[in-house]
């Protein structure tokens, strides 16, 4: 296994971690300004006004067919030009996750809100709960429970979309890796294979505890 | 509370109803004729006792047989190990005196009696939840079987398809697909798909009990028709007046035991033997 | 804002090229995953041991990690090992070891969605286990899949832009290079929407398609 020792340079697994630092950064930022977005536009989707309809409707369809990279491409390279926004590269990653994540999550906002029985708000009605309290202790708890998991798993899908960012030229793991591989080319040359090795597990290890998370509520919430 | 459903209970044979089901089982010619369960023992890996222990019974060829038990008292896996979907730890399956199925001890895990596809389709079940073949339409259920397993002749088989179902009300629907049916049409439909196998015993399993209420009627009649047209079945149900009409035979089972049996349904149901059978009996009235 | 229409019709060949690039990765990764899913998930019903040991760790690798990391694994790492594949070999095998794991999962849904009752009917009826499976299980479960099947495509065509960072010119590739030379962002991102649109919006109304012709299972 020669080349492995690159690992064991000093300061090679320090930069990695900051650089896995930047994406986590990214990632939660995005994650927590979506949570609020999708809030906003679940209950916007629910509207009957045709206009706000319409306009959701185009926001969710066009963020679910554009690529990811596409829409980095779109935020970093033309946002700058369209409204003379100096959008730097983490600024453009973390808006395109926000709207990205927004949308997504506001899609799952409007299915669980919709996917309650109008007997609920019917029982609540009549066992005289105010307007407040059937939300708040009737019809968000179990919106909660259907909206939670899938929150989680786009969470997953957050973290791992952010590597995209490394191509607008964010400094994060995946560059740190790059510039460790650059730096040691003629000392170790296959370091390639273990930096890029190294970078994959990080991921993982990101990553695998939100999957079983959300498996695990899933699991534990879809038997009522 | 709805108005139970009434049945005829005159066990005069209609003439009529005799020609409109087909049975092609073999008429009895010797008194051995019929379906025979012998000290039948079923086992499950994890349970300390048999949930059915040392059960024997005999049905006639043409006589039906209804058996009756509160909810765990294994009615539904007596008929499931009688269809071959539960293997057998002891006793014997037999029709005609040939045994289809021996218990062996150490299959108390294993998913299925290894029975062959023939000796299956001489044994017909319709379940509980009135699940057709999704992918297929009426027509297209019917036919599978004879289609695939027996191997008959595709018009011969459409045409004796459409028969049945002209029998139970259905012959304008041999197109359309299971979800555009009510449960009472489907499960007519699955009667069919049983019959067109021409099995020596039919084995209903609640039938009925997963059916709106007045969806029961539609297809109880099509069963008490194919009773007088002489069709052996094992009935398992919780429809008192029905099964009053339709038992030539009646076991009623208690925690994997026959705990009283009667060749006399209307004796049975008027003055039962054990008390058993009363409190059970009794869980039925309301007055 | 000045949207110069030449340039578009200059180089709308080039996204004609990038746009066939990304239909080719595309269409033989998402078959090279589909015939991944299927392996995986019969291991999976079927409960073959060792072997179901492994399709799970595949699963659990390729789900939480980032296709772009699996790119540069297999593009710059792999020939340290010896193994020289070439940009599309890797881009191909890429998508297949992505989707495998998406296909899978969708698959054995639909597998495990079929009732019991289902199978027990087809068993009384005499059918073989193989006859069961084919008339019966097969065509139910592929009905409840499909959904699942459309939207891992259509997931899949997207992620299949990010070839281009190991430098395969897909249409991706093409608007980012022709961006970088003549600063034509306009032009150069109409026209990348565009590629999307007529590459997705066909797959996606076929997809809908596809769904209502064998929803029978789910109705």
């Amino acid at each position: 296994m020669q080349g492995a020792e690159i690992l064991l340079q000093p300061g090679v697994f320090p930069r990695l971690l900051q650089g896995l630092w930047v994406t986590v950064w990214i990632a939660g930022v995005s994650v927590g300004v979506s949570i609020p977005v999708g809030l906003v536009v679940g209950w916007l989707m629910t509207l009957k006004n045709p206009v706000v309809r319409a306009l959701m409707r185009i926001y969710l369809d066009f963020i679910r067919i554009m690529p990811q990279l596409a829409l980095l491409f779109l935020a970093y390279y033309g946002f700058a030009r369209w409204f003379d926004w100096n959008l730097d590269a983490t600024g453009a990653c973390v808006l395109v996750f926000i709207l990205w994540g927004g949308a997504e999550l506001g899609d799952l906002v409007r299915g669980a809100l919709q996917s309650i029985p109008k007997v609920q708000y019917e029982s609540s009605y009549v066992l005289g709960l105010s307007p407040w309290q059937t939300f708040s202790r009737v019809i968000l708890p179990q919106a909660v429970r259907r909206l939670l998991p899938a929150s989680v798993n786009l969470a997953t899908r957050i973290v791992k979309t952010t590597s995209l960012a490394v191509l607008l030229g964010v400094v994060e793991v995946i560059k740190v890796g790059q510039q460790i591989i650059d730096a040691n080319r003629f000392q170790y040359p296959s370091g390639t294979l273990w930096i890029y090795g190294v970078i994959f597990f990080m991921y993982f290890i990101v990553c695998w505890p939100l999957s079983i998370v959300a498996r695990q509520l899933e699991k534990r919430w879809s038997h009522d | 509370m709805t108005e139970p459903a009434q049945f005829n209970t005159d066990n005069a044979v209609n003439d009529e109803a005799v020609t409109a089901f087909e049975t092609s089982a073999p008429s009895p010619s010797s008194d051995c004729k019929g379906f025979e369960v012998r000290h039948l023992v079923k086992q499950y890996a994890n349970a300390d006792k048999p949930v059915l222990n040392d059960i024997s019974f005999k049905v006639e060829h043409g006589t039906v047989l209804v058996v009756l038990g509160p909810s765990g008292s294994g009615k539904s896996t007596l008929l499931r190990t009688i269809a071959g979907l539960e293997p057998i730890q002891g006793g014997t399956i037999s029709i005609n005196d040939q045994v289809i199925d021996e218990g062996r001890p150490g299959t108390e895990k294993a998913g299925r009696s290894n029975r062959s596809s023939a000796l299956r389709t001489r044994i017909g079940m319709v379940f509980q939840s009135y699940d057709l073949f999704p992918n297929k339409t009426v027509l297209g259920n019917i036919t599978m079987a004879p289609l695939l397993v027996q191997k008959r002749d595709k018009a011969q088989v459409e045409a004796e398809a459409l028969k049945l179902l002209d029998r139970v009300g259905l012959a304008d629907r041999k197109d359309a697909w299971p979800h555009e049916l009510s449960g009472g049409q489907r499960q007519r439909v699955a009667i069919c798909r049983a019959l067109i196998l021409h099995p020596e015993v039919l084995l209903l399993d609640e039938i009925t009990a997963a059916l709106d209420p007045e969806m029961v009627r539609e297809v109880l009649d099509v069963v008490l028709e194919l009773a007088k047209a002489g069709q052996t079945m094992l009935i398992v149900t919780h429809e008192m007046q029905f099964a009053r009409a339709i038992a030539d035979h009646v076991i009623l089972l208690d925690g994997g035991h026959i705990v009283e049996e009667s060749h006399d349904a209307y004796a049975f149901f008027a003055h039962p033997q054990t008390e058993r059978a009363r409190q059970f009996l009794h869980t039925f009235e309301f007055e | 804002m000045v949207f110069d229409w030449s340039f578009v019709a200059r180089y709308a060949p080039f996204f004609v090229n990038g746009t066939l690039m990304t239909l080719f990765i595309s269409v033989f990764g998402i078959l090279l995953a589909i015939v991944v899913g299927l392996a995986c998930a019969g291991i999976e019903i079927a409960r073959v041991p060792v072997l179901r040991q492994i399709v799970r760790i595949y699963i659990e690798l390729s789900r939480n990690t980032p296709l772009l990391v699996q790119l540069y694994f297999l593009y710059f790492g792999l020939p340290k090992l010896g193994v020289v594949w070439s940009a599309e070999t890797c881009a191909i095998v890429g998508l297949g070891f992505l989707g495998g794991s998406y296909m899978a999962e969708a698959m054995r849904g639909g597998l495990e969605a079929v009732p019991k009752v289902q199978r027990e009917n087809a068993y009384v009826l005499g059918l073989t286990p193989m006859q069961s499976i084919t008339h019966v299980v097969m065509p139910q479960a592929i009905s409840t899949a499909i959904p699942g099947i459309v939207a891992n495509v259509i997931f899949l065509f997207k992620e299949s832009s990010v070839v281009s960072a190991i430098a395969l010119a897909d249409v991706m590739y093409m608007a980012k290079d022709l961006i970088g030379m003549y600063y034509s962002t306009y032009e150069s991102l109409f026209m990348l929407v565009i590629a999307y649109l007529v590459i997705l919006l066909p797959i996606s109304v076929l997809g809908t398609w596809l769904e209502s012709r064998f929803d029978y299972a789910r109705r």
